[in-house]
C-alpha cells in the first residue's frame, strides 16, 4: 500500500484540472504554489478555455496532455469531478487529488462512493475529496492552496481538518518548524490515515509525524498502522471530538464510557502514540523530535540562571515522570571552580542571575562531556546584565565542540531579544521554547516516547508468539488458557 | 456444567432476553476461568439452605428474574444473611415481595451467593465499538464508575503488557499499592481477569457488552473475585 503512494509523493508529471488565470481561484493558487515551490517535474494546467496559464500551455483535458500524468489535482465543482475522473483514468493517471467539496460532507455520500468505485476501476486512488491539497518538500512539491513558503524539515503533518491544516502550515513557518510533508485528508473516501502513516513511516525524510484526527473509518487498521509507526518514529496525535457521543444507547457502564474520549486515549496508548491536547504541544514535541528521537539515559541536568524557572521545570518534569537526581560529584567540583560561592550546584544547577554566557558555556560543556549526564535542559531568564543571543551562541559553541549528540533543550524567557535567541537556536537544530515548562514538557516527551515504544515492542512480541501458538495448536485467538470450573 | 456459551445464548434467545441472568453470567465467567464469588441458584427455601451450607455464612441473596430491573426496589435483595433460619425466611420474603411489587414477573429462583469480604472494587468490562470492534475496559469500580470515569481502554485481543499498562494507567493506581495500613492489592489477579475478558469478547460474537462490577481485589496473592456480572447479547 505504502509503496503505491510513492508516485503520489514523487510524481513525474502533474496536471491541475480547473487551473485558472484568475488569481482568486483555487486552481490558480495551486498551480502557482506548484511552480513557485520549484517542483522539477512537468506541470500541465487543464482548462478548456485558456491557451496559457502562468506561462504554461493549457490543455483542454488530461487525456490531451502529450505524456502520462501521475497525479491529477482536481479543482472543479463536484458535479464535474466524475467526468474529470473518467478522462484521467482513461489516460493512465495513478492518483486523483480531489480538492473539490460537495461530497459526503454535504450529504452526497452517493457521489463520493461512485467517484471512488470508478476511480478504482481505472486503477486510480483518490486523496480527498474536500481537501486543501498536499505538500512534500523532498520532491519540492506544494500542491496545495495553503502558504507557498513552507520550510523544509523533518515533520510530517496529516490533517483531517482543512482550515486547521492550512493554519498550521502558517504556524509551522512562524515557529520555525520544518516540514517534510503536509497532507490534507478531508473525507478520506479512499486513501486514509493508515495509508499516509505507512508512507511517512518508511520515508527517510520524515522524523516525526503529527496527525490531527477527528475519527477513523477502520479503527483496527489505524491502530495497526499507528503502532507500526511508533516502532520507527514518534507519532503525535491531536485527537479532536469524540466517537459516537450519545449516539449509542448503552446498557452497561462499559458501553456508556466507551463513547467518551477515554476509548481513544486507550487506543493511542496501545498504538504508542503521544497524545497532544493542543496544537502548541504537538508542535513543541515535533520540534524536539526533529532533533532527537533516541531515548537518552535517565540522568537529566537542568542548568538555569533563575531559581523560579528551575522549580517550574523540575515540577513539569516530575509531573511527566522524569525525576532529577543530584549531579555527579566530579561535575559539582568542576562547577565550583568557576561559579560564585552562592551558586547552587544541586539539580537544577543555578549558575546565578548574573551568569555571563561563559558560565553557560562551561556548565553545559561539562555536562555534555560527563558520561553520567544524559540530557541537559538549559534555562535562561533575561536580565539587564546578560545577553540572550550571546547565551544562545555560547550554548551552540559547547554543543558543537563536544559533538556528542546528547539531547539539549532550551527554555528562554524574556523579550523580543529572547525570541531572536530562540530562532537562532532552532536554526542550529536545538529545540528551544519560550517558557521553562514547555521546554521541560518537550524533553519529558522524549522519555515518554521511549516508554511507549518499549510497550509496543513487547506487545508485538506477544502477538507474534500468540500467532505462532495458534498456528501450532489450531486455536482461536487466545492469550490465556481457559480453565473451566463447575459451579459450587 | 450446562453453561457452555452456546447453551446460554440459545436459552436467552428462546426466552426473548438480551441479558443473561445472574447465575448464567457467573457461570459464563467461570467458563472463561474468571474467579467469581461462590454461588448457587435456589428454587426452594430448602435448596437455598443447602447452597448456603456449601458456601458458608454470611451469604447474599438476590432474586433471579428477567423482568425486574432494580432488584432492591422490589425487595429482591438480602445482604449479610447469617443463619439457616434467616436463609429460609429471606427466601420466602424475597419471592413474596417480588410477587407483590412486580406481579407477573417471571422468577427463576433466588441466587445465594458468598458475601465477599471488603476489598478494592474495580470494574472490568467489554463492549463492541463501531470503529474499533471489541474493546476491553478496566476502571475503579463500584457504584460511582460513571462519575469517577477513572477507566482505561484497549482494543481486544489484549496481550499481557496491555493489561498491565491498563492497571498502571488508572489515576487511582495508588489504591493498588495499599493504603490505610492495608497491604498491596493483587494486581496480577486483575490483569488475569482483564485478559480473560479480552478472550471472551474476542471469541463470543454474540456477546455485545460485559460489565463485571464490582470485581473485588484482595491483598497480594489472594486473588480477585467477581461479585456481580452482567452480559448483554447482541440485539
Amino acid at each position: 500500500m505504502a509503496e503505491h503512494l510513492r508516485r503520489l509523493f514523487y510524481p513525474r508529471a502533474v496536471a491541475v484540472v480547473g487551473a485558472s488565470r484568475d488569481p482568486s481561484k483555487i486552481g490558480h493558487i495551486v498551480l502557482k504554489n506548484i511552480l513557485s515551490g520549484g517542483y522539477p517535474g512537468r506541470v500541465y494546467p487543464i482548462n478548456s478555455n485558456a491557451g496559457e496559464i502562468l506561462g504554461l500551455k493549457a490543455y483542454p483535458r488530461v487525456s490531451s496532455v502529450p505524456e502520462q500524468v501521475d497525479v491529477v489535482i482536481v479543482a472543479v465543482p463536484a458535479q464535474k469531478v466524475l467526468d474529470v475522473m473518467e478522462d484521467a483514468g482513461s489516460s493512465g493517471a495513478e492518483y486523483l487529488v480531489v480538492l473539490s467539496s460537495g461530497f459526503k460532507e454535504v450529504g452526497r455520500a452517493d457521489l463520493e462512493r461512485k467517484l471512488v468505485e470508478e476511480a478504482r476501476r481505472h486503477g486510480m486512488r483518490v486523496l480527498g475529496p474536500n481537501i486543501f491539497g498536499y505538500v512534500y518538500t523532498p520532491a519540492k512539491l506544494n500542491a496545495s492552496f495553503g502558504p507557498s513558503n513552507v520550510l523544509p524539515g523533518g515533520v510530517a503533518f496529516i490533517s483531517q481538518s482543512g482550515a486547521l491544516g492550512i493554519a498550521l502550515m502558517g504556524y509551522s513557518i512562524v515557529e520555525g518548524v520544518g516540514v517534510s510533508g503536509v497532507v490534507s485528508m478531508g473525507n478520506k473516501a479512499d486513501i486514509d490515515d493508515a495509508d499516509v502513516l505507512e508512507f511517512f513511516r518508511e520515508d527517510p525524510n520524515t522524523k516525526v509525524i503529527i496527525a490531527y484526527v477527528e475519527g477513523v473509518a477502520d479503527g483496527r487498521r489505524f491502530l495497526e498502522a499507528a503502532s507500526s509507526v511508533s516502532l520507527r518514529k514518534p507519532l503525535v496525535v491531536i485527537k479532536a471530538g469524540r466517537t459516537e457521543v450519545g449516539a449509542k444507547a448503552a446498557a452497561s457502564h462499559t458501553g456508556s464510557l466507551s463513547s467518551g474520549p477515554m476509548l481513544w486515549e486507550g487506543v493511542l496508548e496501545q498504538a504508542g502514540a503521544l497524545q497532544a491536547k493542543d496544537v502548541e504541544t504537538a508542535f513543541d514535541y515535533a520540534k524536539l523530535f526533529s532533533a532527537y528521537n533516541v531515548p537518552p539515559g535517565p540522568n537529566v541536568v537542568v542548568i538555569t540562571n533563575g531559581g523560579g524557572a528551575g522549580v517550574q521545570a523540575t515540577d513539569t518534569l516530575a509531573e511527566n515522570e522524569v525525576y532529577l537526581k543530584e549531579p555527579p560529584a566530579d561535575y559539582v567540583s568542576y562547577l565550583r571552580e568557576f561559579l560564585p560561592e552562592f551558586a547552587s550546584t544541586r539539580n537544577p544547577v543555578d549558575i546565578t542571575g548574573g551568569a555571563p554566557d561563559e558560565f553557560y558555556y562551561l556548565a553545559l560543556r561539562g555536562a555534555l562531556e560527563h558520561p553520567e549526564i544524559h540530557a541537559v535542559l538549559v534555562l535562561y531568564c533575561q536580565t539587564m546584565t546578560t545577553n540572550p543571543l550571546k547565551t544562545a551562541e555560547a550554548m551552540v559553541r559547547a554543543i558543537e565542540e563536544v559533538g556528542c549528540g546528547k539531547p539539549v533543550v532550551a527554555g528562554f524567557v524574556g523579550s523580543e531579544e529572547v525570541q531572536k535567541a530562540i530562532s537562532y537556536l532552532l536554526g542550529k537544530g536545538v529545540p528551544a521554547y519560550p517558557t521553562p515548562e514547555r521546554a521541560a514538557q518537550a524533553l519529558a516527551a522524549l522519555y515518554r516516547y521511549a516508554a511507549l515504544r518499549r510497550v509496543v515492542e513487547k506487545r508485538a512480541e506477544y502477538l507474534r508468539a500468540a500467532r505462532g501458538e495458534r498456528a501450532r495448536l489450531g486455536y482461536a485467538e487466545s492469550f490465556v488458557r481457559r480453565s473451566p470450573r463447575g459451579p459450587p | 456444567m450446562g453453561c457452555t456459551p452456546q447453551a446460554l445464548v440459545e436459552s436467552a434467545i428462546r426466552e426473548g432476553r438480551r441479558k443473561l441472568l445472574e447465575h448464567e453470567s457467573l457461570c459464563l465467567c467461570e467458563y472463561y476461568g474468571i474467579p467469581v464469588a461462590k454461588y448457587g441458584l435456589a428454587r426452594s427455601s430448602t435448596e437455598a439452605v443447602e447452597i448456603a451450607k456449601k458456601i458458608g455464612f454470611p451469604v447474599v441473596m438476590k432474586v433471579v428474574s428477567p423482568d425486574t430491573l432494580h432488584k432492591s426496589d422490589v425487595g429482591g435483595v438480602a445482604l449479610g444473611v447469617r443463619t439457616f433460619e434467616e436463609v429460609q425466611e429471606k427466601y420466602t420474603s424475597i419471592i413474596r415481595g417480588v410477587m407483590l411489587r412486580a406481579p407477573g414477573a417471571r422468577v427463576h429462583g433466588v441466587l445465594v451467593q458468598e458475601m465477599l469480604p471488603r476489598g478494592l472494587e474495580v470494574i472490568v468490562g467489554a463492549t463492541r465499538d463501531p470503529y474499533f470492534g471489541p474493546v476491553v475496559m478496566l476502571g475503579i469500580g463500584g457504584v460511582f464508575v460513571e462519575v469517577l470515569k477513572d477507566v482505561s481502554f484497549r482494543v481486544a485481543p489484549l496481550t499481557l503488557v496491555d493489561a498491565e499498562e491498563m492497571v498502571k494507567e488508572l489515576k487511582g493506581y495508588r489504591l493498588f499499592k495499599g493504603f490505610r495500613g492495608e497491604g498491596p492489592r493483587d494486581e496480577a489477579a486483575v490483569v488475569d481477569v482483564v485478559l480473560r475478558v479480552s478472550e471472551l469478547i474476542t471469541e463470543l460474537d454474540e456477546v455485545a457488552e460485559v460489565d463485571l462490577n464490582p470485581v473485588i481485589v484482595f491483598e497480594e496473592r489472594h486473588g480477585a473475585k467477581v461479585a456481580d456480572a452482567r452480559f448483554m447479547l447482541r440485539g
